[in-house]
């Protein structure tokens, strides 16, 4: 007869937060920026929050509002990870399983930052090699994907629409209409006009692009660094083939560049 | 045959939905269809007005719905047409009263019936209503008029067609897209003053069935209760005669697109 439950140890992937300065309302802002202010960006993904990194360690946290905060972009926190001695109990109560960065468990985060990179290893191991690379993983805003797949979409992405290509690439055949959103963490190739907004790299990848036959978006960003056409776009674009691209200026800025495909 | 659902839908009001249902659900008729159009905007009722039923509604949508009166009782035989029968809306109900399982019940009854052609007219928006008339669509009329807002509305529609009707949601072949194009002035698109319809299947990209010029009879019409498409020497009524046809499959080229300037004759004794 089968139990009716039974506890395994596993390796779960999660999503990993590493938060730099604990102030709600600078995160809140830092996160509006980054997103756009959307609302559900993730898919209700189980999230470590990383505080490795942590610049300045305040008297007290607020962990119910950053739960609230991070809930509101669909990510779902689970657990803290290297947190701050007096800040422990406040964290327990707030329903948070408390990680410590060298003797916790940290398989999870593992999976996280290279979620295909390898297949998940025993525990032991994996406890072994996140001692070899402490939080170095997840320093990386890029995570390298290597059979990241390609999302293809056949159909005209219409107003209201949104899609997120999580992990790679995004081909839409049909269009992006005004008032639709594409997002991608890789690049977006764009078979038709490019109407609305489009965002590639959301998670950061400087090198992501944004292709497209037609362009006429209301708004394209790379990376984080965004472009809106409130004065219309320029002739010599407007509804031709062009691509958008990050380009380090002499300064050392990621400068967000414009340039007409010549496609025959 | 078996049964189309059609819907006639737009995201936005006031841009001849009623009116193009109304004629369009005739237009199949006269061919021979055996036709049933259903008032979907529960609690405004303008569909049988447009018809000229309106004093013959006894039981509507909501009663078959909630099962306080039978399909026979309510449909209405249209006073024009032979095979033309209107399932008025319910002014008294609100919204919620349409029930998933309910529409799809009269639908299917509807079907065994043996209706040929189902024109399901949406209220405007994007709310229950809406939803409930797009649901069980086979094909869709996207009413536009060359304007933004009403084509950022219909573009919305369209990706709501497809993403919440069954056909989206069961996965079969998506619902056929068609746009129509009403109260279209060849004059103020010469003049500058409107979008061509070029220009708005150009943004839509969905082909177009028709374009409908904007015409006083068309008012006049619907205050009469009597379908424009019944009016003899009319452009709306020719138009949306081509709609039918060329939704049946035949070829017509576009009417009444092209704005000719009145010659001398026309300016000194009037049109």
């Amino acid at each position: 007869m089968s139990k009716p439950i039974e506890f395994k140890a596993g390796t779960l992937p999660a999503m990993s937060a590493v938060i730099r300065e604990l102030d709600n309302v600078r995160l809140s802002d830092s996160m509006h920026t980054m997103l756009g202010g959307l609302g559900e960006f993730f898919a209700g993904e189980a999230t470590v929050i990383d505080l490795t990194q942590l610049v300045k360690v305040p008297d007290r946290a607020d962990w119910v509002g950053l739960l609230s905060l991070l809930r509101r972009y669909g990510l779902q926190p689970i657990a803290v990870r290297q947190t701050p001695e007096h800040l422990i109990d406040s964290a327990r109560k707030a329903g948070l399983a408390v990680l410590s960065s060298d003797t916790g468990r940290l398989t999870g985060e593992r999976a996280v930052t290279a979620p295909t990179a390898a297949p998940v290893p025993a525990p032991a191991a994996t406890a072994v090699a996140a001692k070899s690379e402490p939080a170095q993983a997840s320093l990386d805003m890029t995570p390298p994907m290597t059979n990241a797949s390609t999302m293809i979409i056949e159909r005209p992405l219409r107003s209201g629409q949104q899609i997120y290509a999580k992990g790679g690439d995004v081909v839409i055949l049909g269009g992006v209409s005004n008032g639709a959103e594409v997002i991608a963490d890789g690049s977006i190739h764009c078979y038709g006009p490019l109407r609305g907004r489009a965002l590639a790299g959301a998670q950061g990848d400087l090198k992501a692009r944004i292709l497209t036959t037609s362009f006429a978006p209301e708004l394209v960003s790379i990376a984080g660094v965004y472009r809106t056409f409130e004065r219309g776009i320029a002739a010599n674009l407007a509804g031709k083939p062009a691509h958008a691209v990050l380009r380090a200026s002499t300064a050392g800025q990621q400068t967000l560049n414009i340039e007409t495909l010549q496609l025959d | 045959m078996t049964t189309r659902i059609v819907v006639v839908t737009s995201g936005k009001g006031g841009v001849g939905k009623t009116t193009s249902s109304a004629s369009f659900a005739s237009g199949l008729a006269l061919r021979g269809f055996k036709t049933a159009v259903i008032d979907f905007d529960v609690g405004l009722r303008n569909l049988d007005l447009i018809m000229g039923c309106e004093r013959r509604v006894v039981y509507d949508f909501v009663n078959v719905i909630s099962g306080d009166a039978n399909l026979h009782q309510a449909l209405i035989k249209d006073k024009h047409c032979e095979n033309l029968f209107v399932l008025p809306a319910s002014q008294t109900r609100d919204k919620d009263a349409l029930s998933e399982e309910g529409v799809e019940k009269v639908i299917n009854d509807l079907k065994h019936m043996g209706f040929d052609y189902i024109v399901c007219d949406s209220p405007a928006g994007i709310e229950h209503g809406a939803i409930m008339a797009l649901t069980f669509a086979d094909e869709a009329i996207v009413v536009t008029n060359p304007e933004v807002s009403s084509i950022r509305d219909s573009d919305r529609i369209l990706g709501i067609l497809q993403s919440k009707s069954r056909r989206a949601r069961d996965g079969q072949e998506p619902v056929k897209e068609h746009l129509l194009i009403t109260r279209y002035s060849a004059k103020r698109v010469e003049e500058g003053e409107m979008l061509s319809y070029k220009d708005v299947q150009e943004l839509l990209r969905v082909p177009l069935i028709g374009v409908i010029p904007e015409s006083e009879s068309v008012l006049q019409a619907s205050n009469a209760g009597t379908p424009v498409i019944h009016t003899k020497d009319e452009e709306a009524a020719d138009a949306y005669q081509d709609v039918v046809a060329r939704f049946l499959g035949e070829e017509r080229e576009l009417r009444f697109v092209n704005f000719e300037k009145p010659g001398l004759f026309k300016r000194l004794f009037g049109g």
